[in-house]
């Protein structure tokens, strides 16, 4: 397939009193942005178990991002999102071991007001994954 | 066997806005082949009444058990469709919203894309529909006492207003007196001052049964759930009690002095000492920070009020709610900057209220050096408006009209002074306006600045340098006294007060209030509640109107005697539970622990602590731990519908 008729999917695990609240203002607020994402909504950041990620891959997502309020006091159950932070900084290298570009990643911190930076970070993403071509996956999901 | 899963989603044009841009029909009709769904339609406002009742008819007639309704954000309307549920007869759980609006037709102009993405998000929400379950709401019975942290002007309203319905208040003061910084200022309207309205509430508090006042007192510990907190406060030794009759026979004993917090510095005081005329309870109190305990004022006072012996006292209290409102602290500049410190002529904004004040140091005079100044020149947003290196990047909102109050004042008691004041832009919102014009019409001049001024000390005294912005030319002007219009900031033990409460702060190092518009006064902790400045730069007006909106929201939660708990708790499958533990160390409520039970370890969930982060159910290795609403198999189900599956 050529470059043009790529259309990516990207998912979005976000966390409900801030990124959910973004994407909900950028709408809002008419902003618009490609519609390659599909939002999944989740209470905090802190419930997203990279299994999720891996499920998402291993069914065709170019892309994934997770993403909740800002650390370190931003969460509304206090620290669920330093709990996503450290999970998946370790998560991150073991993408690269499964032949998961890292790039198709990305761990974001985006408040209820940052519909602006919601809007750049789904910009930035359909752009790399469009770089990057396809994921074409030869996971082994452990289940 | 498990009943049958018959689904019926419901697209909704809401007018033009979604129907404009995604092909509503063409949705609908994808829908009716997904498996499970027994009934689709599109209408054009699923929200109102007839859309409405189009649910609940179906319900009825197609035995509908899970309802899937694709519009607005399920922050909007969710609540809306789940009531129809329950009219129906049918769990409210078992509802899922698809956002087709602000997540779709709002931000993508391509129809063939947006329909596209709208029949993916219809086909993700059906498949969680389809493993939803039916939860139930736990109602618990609340508290009926308030706590309210923070004795200064929104603390104390908050207090009368909550005492007047019929509440128990419990108000916490750290300082030795009721009051807050506002005692402490001069005029706030035209003819009334701070330390007036200040003396007004405390007069209603002190003889209200209902208000039970605790002065050097702080909150320790906090924990609970909405209606039902336990808090702890410390009661801290004034070593001074009851029987003081403020003669004052201990102050000439008293060897220790030290600067005077209450006048900014501008005196001194005692380690025993009374804050201020008209501080609130009226008692002597003992700064235990720099006593010696020599016990000289124990043998001069006849009355036997001194009491050394006194030890912290802890009070355990049950609350159905918090209200925080510790205040700010004014901003210090750093010794040296616009050479404050370093010249006694140079003085903050604070300090001149107090030698305005006819209780203050001067009693009133403006007398700097023994004689009243010929000139004064303000400089305004200090420590505000990035205005030098450590300065704050927000307006400190109350600088600019308590200067220009100041200013009149100053003209109207000495006409002879030349009073200035430097500015970037000037603040007089609302009717306060006038005070503007009425400044310039006294004479006071306004010269605007875009970089700092300068004050200079040479041997004949102050002069400052400013560019002025408006002749865009170098000014240099001599002065008798500057005055800092210093701003407010975040109070500095205000991380103690976040760290027991768990409260967060905004980037500005305020407390942050859940939504400025939709959530005012709530902080994201339901049942705690946020008034005046502790949440960021307010005059005493807003302060005051902030304690008693604190009030009601608090009052509207236990005024039921009881509160529902939305029921996305975690759950134990103890069959596959291996009491690991993990869960227990990244809950963040410490509302699990592990039990032992017939000789195994398993994970407890205490579902009143619990808050439904799902945390728990993310790190749990064997996916024993799952989360109400939010199950592992249901966000599954929907991870693969964005790619056809589920
Ligand atoms: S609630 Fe947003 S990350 Fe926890």
């Amino acid at each position: 397939m050529s470059n043009e008729d790529f259309k990516p999917k990207i998912v979005v695990f976000a966390c409900n009193w801030c990124t959910y609240a973004a994407v909900d203002l950028a709408g809002t607020s008419r902003m618009q942005y490609p519609a390659n994402v599909r939002v999944i909504r989740v209470m905090c950041s802190g419930r997203v178990d990279p299994q999720f990620v891996l499920e998402a891959f291993h069914n065709g997502a170019d892309g994934v991002i997770v993403a909740g309020c800002h650390p370190p006091t931003d969460c509304h159950y206090i620290s669920g999102n330093i709990k996503a932070l450290r999970r998946y900084t370790l998560f991150k290298r073991l993408l690269k071991s499964l032949g998961i570009e890292e790039e198709r990643f990305r761990l974001e911190w985006i408040s209820a007001s940052e519909a602006s930076k919601w809007v750049k970070v789904v910009n930035e993403m359909v752009e790399t994954v469009k770089k990057l071509g396809p994921l074409k996956p030869k996971l082994e999901v452990v289940e | 066997m498990a009943e049958e899963v018959r689904i019926g989603v419901y697209i909704c044009h809401c007018g033009f806005n979604i129907a404009g841009t995604v092909d509503v029909k063409a949705v609908a009709e994808y829908a009716k082949t997904l498996p499970n769904v027994v009934v689709s339609r599109d209408y054009l406002f699923m929200c109102s009444e007839p859309g409405q009742d189009l649910i609940r008819e179906d319900i009825k007639k197609y035995k509908l058990n899970r309802i899937v309704v694709a519009a607005c954000s399920p922050s909007m309307h969710e609540p809306t469709f789940r009531s129809v549920l329950e009219s129906a007869g049918l769990n409210k759980y078992l509802f899922e919203m698809a956002n087709i609006r602000e997540h779709c037709s709002w931000v993508h102009s391509d129809k063939e894309l947006a329909t596209e993405k709208a029949k993916d998000l219809v086909r993700m929400a059906v498949a969680k529909a389809r493993l939803l379950e039916p939860l139930e709401e736990k109602e618990i019975e609340t508290s009926r006492n308030i706590l309210v942290v923070g004795g200064g002007v929104a603390g104390m309203r908050a207090a009368l207003e909550l005492a007047h319905y019929g509440f128990e208040v419990y108000l916490i003061e750290k300082s030795p007196t009721l009051g807050g910084k506002a005692a402490l200022v001069g005029y706030v309207e035209d003819d009334v001052k701070g330390s007036e309205i200040v003396g007004k509430m405390i007069k209603l508090i002190s003889k209200n049964p209902r208000i039970h006042v605790f002065t050097n007192s702080e909150l320790v510990e906090f924990k609970g759930f909405p209606g039902n907190f336990i808090a702890k406060i410390r009661v801290n030794p004034r070593y001074v009690n009851e029987k003081c009759t403020l003669c004052g026979d201990c102050i000439p004993a008293c060897p220790v002095e030290v600067s005077n917090e209450y006048e900014f510095g501008l005196d001194k005081r005692k380690a025993i000492f009374y804050p201020y005329k008209g501080a609130y309870p009226p008692y002597y109190v003992i700064d235990s920070k720099v006593c010696t305990f020599c016990g000289e004022c124990v043998k001069t006072c006849k009355h036997n009020a001194i009491d050394l012996e006194m030890k912290p006292q802890y009070l355990d209290l049950r609350i159905g709610a918090l209200i925080i409102a510790a205040g700010y602290d004014p901003y210090e500049p750093p010794k040296g900057e616009y050479n404050y410190g370093i010249h006694n002529n140079v003085i903050t904004l604070f300090q001149l209220e107090r030698l305005l004040d006819p209780n203050g140091p001067t009693k009133g005079n403006l007398i700097i050096g023994g004689k009243v100044p010929r000139r004064i020149v303000f400089i305004q947003c200090v420590g505000s408006r990035n205005t030098t290196p450590n300065s704050k990047p927000y307006c400190s909102r109350m600088c600019c009209l308590t200067a220009i109050r100041n200013a009149i004042r100053i003209k109207e008691m000495y006409p002879d002074t030349d009073v200035i004041i430097l500015y970037k832009d000037i603040m007089t919102y609302a009717s306060d306006e006038r005070l503007y014009e009425e400044a310039g019409k006294r004479l006071v001049k306004f010269l605007k600045f875009e970089e700092p001024p300068k004050v200079t000390i040479t041997e004949e005294g102050l002069y400052i340098d400013v560019y002025e912005y408006t002749i865009q030319d170098e000014v240099r002007i001599p002065t008798d006294l500057v005055v800092l219009s210093t701003g407010m900031v975040p109070r500095h033990d205000l991380n103690e007060l976040i760290a027991v409460t768990r409260v967060s702060c905004g980037g500005d190092g305020f407390l942050r209030e859940l939504h400025l518009k939709l959530a005012p006064v709530e902080s994201p902790t339901k049942g705690v509640y946020l008034a005046g400045a502790v949440t960021g730069p307010k005059n005493i007006m807003e302060s005051i109107r902030m304690g008693s909106a604190a009030a009601v929201k608090a009052m509207t939660l236990l005024s039921a005697g009881k509160v529902s708990i939305e029921p996305l708790t975690a759950v134990v499958n103890e069959e596959i539970c291996s009491g690991c533990g993990v869960c227990v160390s990244v809950c963040p409520y410490e509302a699990i622990s592990i039990k032992e039970m017939d000789g195994d370890r398993l994970a407890h969930v205490e579902e009143a602590l619990c808050m439904g982060c799902g945390t728990c159910t993310a790190a749990c290795p064997s996916g024993a731990m799952q989360q109400r609403g939010f199950k592992d198999t249901q966000i599954k189900a929907q991870v693969l519908a964005v790619f056809g599956g589920g």
